[in-house]
């Protein structure tokens, strides 16, 4: 949504502020639920964890409780917060395709190698997979954690098929919420991957990566740009126009909204507002 | 058969009950023993009534205790292996017999308190054991769910569930679960690497309970000085024989609040001062807090988590909504 071309600068905006916000606010709570989680087992004394600088605490489970808690707090809300909101937009671009498999398994064959990678959207076929995996996992850790709390603070007795569920539920999903992770980190670790990481730290990745490797992307940004010309009456006006402006520094599509009331309008000529943003963005 | 066991049980609990007035009558004592009814119960333990058993070798209520649940620890494997790379190993079953604490096999010792009272010293016996908490954070943080408070709140480890790591007893203020090491689960998962045995304790006879019998410490202790009855009426007799006595009463608000109520003529505050904690051997402070409940807000806070995200996602989304609206508005003015 925010997206838009920052050719002056050979840069693409990937991630709203938003964006941004909801991935680190999961990702950091996601740790501590990770490592306070591990401090609710039994593991800070046997394993001498407790005698590691800064770790004192780690047998203290009531201390490990808030933090956990603390966590599960961001963390429960982001969760909420990223698929009711994208939701209600009707953003779709990390979930799976049809020919999704198929397309990641050719995708992970050039990793190697063997054969060119296809064409790609923003997101590559293998992550909107991985998407929907972190997604259920990240689903079901909530609602079994939800459980485990409600059961904590009014229902110690509540019943116990219910209980032995939610904490085996939680159990497991703690195992492959840690996997998820490692994978996670270790696409990251995959050097065609790597232009990407400066995009989910300041928003914006690299123009000639995407163009390269984003094909289809950047062919809908550019589509976009160009859809109001066509279906929209001069003098009337749709959201993506701002879009559509020449953007000189902006980051956000809040902040260029704001940026693009103090530049002034030239022209209500869509197609010549379009042929700015390609001349910019060649 | 089952109106043989109930008129039995109905007489017996009977007479422990009512070794005092009759406050609790018959009718509501067929249900104190049928704990699959849900019943909440509670026991009270009269310390003016204990005499400690001076004149047997082990006191009755100890006794009864150990024929019940010695045998139902399994046989403790040959090597049993050590953990790493802590390599506590907690081995009882060459002291099965050891009862002047709390072991995996000795779920009720009898603590002797002297007092001086008045000038007078005088001995109180105290029978102690798992209190059965309200609220008992043992089993609300097993990470396994192995150890559960029942709905008539006996609060009872599954031990083919217990990994033995020993959570329970760290967060219990009395650090009641016993660990028998080289049993259960874990041996067939990663011995060595996770678990370290099963933990043991009292668990109210929670099965002789749904058999519609008595525990055994309360059906055996010759002087009754232990009940077992519905929460209510044994929380209003405890309350009068305190009155009757001029007494105290120990774990209704102690941890949260348990299901054990001591009476005692004499203060818990000098009791408490009979006993030093040392493993198996628990103290008995006063007002002795739960833990726990520091963190109940903030889980309320947890709970409340869902709302808040869809209060964000909604503010957010019309915080979009608006500032785009006006934009338009803006550009509309703007481009004449
Ligand atoms: C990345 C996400 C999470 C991970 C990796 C994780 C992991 C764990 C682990 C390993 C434990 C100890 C084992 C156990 O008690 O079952 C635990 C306990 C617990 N978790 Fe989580 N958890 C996560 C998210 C959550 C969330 C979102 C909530 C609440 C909404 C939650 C609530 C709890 C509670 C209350 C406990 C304490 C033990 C109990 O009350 O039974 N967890 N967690
Ligand atoms: S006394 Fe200890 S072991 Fe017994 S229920 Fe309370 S917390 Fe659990
Ligand atoms: S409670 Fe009863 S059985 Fe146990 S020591 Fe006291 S008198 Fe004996």
């Amino acid at each position: 949504m925010a997206e838009k071309i920052l050719a002056e600068k050979n840069l693409v905006v990937r991630h709203s502020a938003i964006e941004l916000i909801e991935h680190w606010a999961i990702a950091i709570s996601g740790l501590i639920l990770l490592l306070t989680g591990i401090f609710e087992l039994p593991v800070g004394k046997r394993y001498y964890i407790i005698t590691l600088p800064g770790l004192g605490w780690s047998a203290d489970y009531i201390t490990s409780l808030y933090l956990h808690y603390a966590a599960a707090l961001v963390f429960t809300a982001a969760g909420i917060f990223h698929l009711v909101y994208h939701g209600v937009l009707g953003e779709k671009g990390m979930i799976p395709q049809k020919g999704d498999v198929v397309k990641s398994i050719a995708v992970m064959k050039s990793f190697i190698g063997i054969g060119k990678e296809p064409p790609m959207h923003k997101y590559l076929p293998e992550q909107r997979l991985a998407y929907v995996g972190m997604a259920f996992i990240i689903l079901m850790l909530v609602l079994s954690g939800l459980v485990k709390t409600y059961k904590n603070i009014y229902a110690p007795d509540m019943s116990y098929t219910v209980l032995l569920w939610a904490t085996w539920i939680h159990n497991s999903f703690f195992v492959l919420f840690f996997l998820a992770f490692l994978a996670h980190m270790a696409a990251i670790a995959l050097r065609p991957n790597w232009p990407m990481v400066r995009g989910i730290f300041t928003g914006r990745v690299r123009l000639d990566y995407a163009r390269h490797r984003h094909t289809l992307w950047l062919a809908d940004i550019e589509k976009i740009v160009a859809v109001p010309a066509v279906t929209v009456p001069a003098t009337a006006s749709s959201a993506t126009e701002a879009e559509l402006m020449p953007e000189p520094q902006t980051l956000t599509e809040e902040e260029s909204l704001s940026v693009v009331k103090e530049v002034p309008v030239e022209t209500n000529d869509e197609a010549a507002n379009q042929k700015i943003t390609s001349d910019r963005s060649e | 058969m089952e109106e043989h066991k109930l008129s039995h049980i109905s007489r017996r609990s009977f007479l422990k009950i009512s070794a005092g007035t009759a406050l609790l009558t018959a009718v509501s004592l067929p249900k104190t023993s049928l704990a699959r009814t849900g019943e909440k119960l509670s026991t009270l333990i009269d310390l003016s009534l204990c005499d400690g058993c001076v004149d047997r070798e082990m006191p009755a209520c100890v006794s009864a205790c150990k024929t019940i649940h010695n045998d139902k620890v399994p046989q403790v494997i040959e090597n049993i292996p050590e953990p790493w790379p802590r390599k506590t190993i907690e081995d009882w079953s060459k002291k099965k017999d050891v009862f002047n604490r709390l072991t995996p096999y000795n779920f009720i010792y009898i603590h002797k308190a002297v007092i001086n009272v008045k000038g007078q010293h005088t001995a109180l016996y105290i029978p102690r054991r798992c209190m059965h908490c309200d609220n008992p954070a043992c089993a609300t943080i097993c990470p396994f769910s192995a150890n559960h408070k029942n709905k008539n709140g006996a609060v009872v480890i599954d031990q083919d569930l217990c990994f033995g790591g020993a959570k329970c007893k760290d967060v219990c203020p009395w650090e009641i679960p016993q660990r028998q090491s080289g049993v259960g689960i874990y041996l067939h998962v990663l011995p060595g690497l996770m678990g370290n045995g099963v933990m043991y304790k009292c668990d109210l006879c929670n099965d002789r309970l749904s058999q519609g019998k008595l525990p055994g410490c309360i059906e055996e202790c010759p002087r009754q000085a232990m009940l077992i009855g519905p929460r209510k009426d044994i929380e209003a007799r405890a309350e009068e024989r305190a009155r009757q006595m001029n007494g105290y009463i120990y774990g209704k608000k102690e941890n949260g609040g348990t299901s054990t109520l001591y009476v005692s003529p004499v203060s818990f505050e000098l009791i408490g001062k009979t006993m030093t904690k040392q493993p198996g051997q628990p103290d008995m402070q006063p007002d002795v807090k739960r833990r726990m409940a520091d963190t109940d807000p903030l889980g309320k806070a947890v709970l409340a988590a869902p709302a808040l995200g869809l209060a964000a996602a909604g503010t957010a989304g019309a915080l979009k909504w608006f500032s785009r609206r006006k934009e338009l508005t803006n550009r509309v003015k703007d481009n004449g």
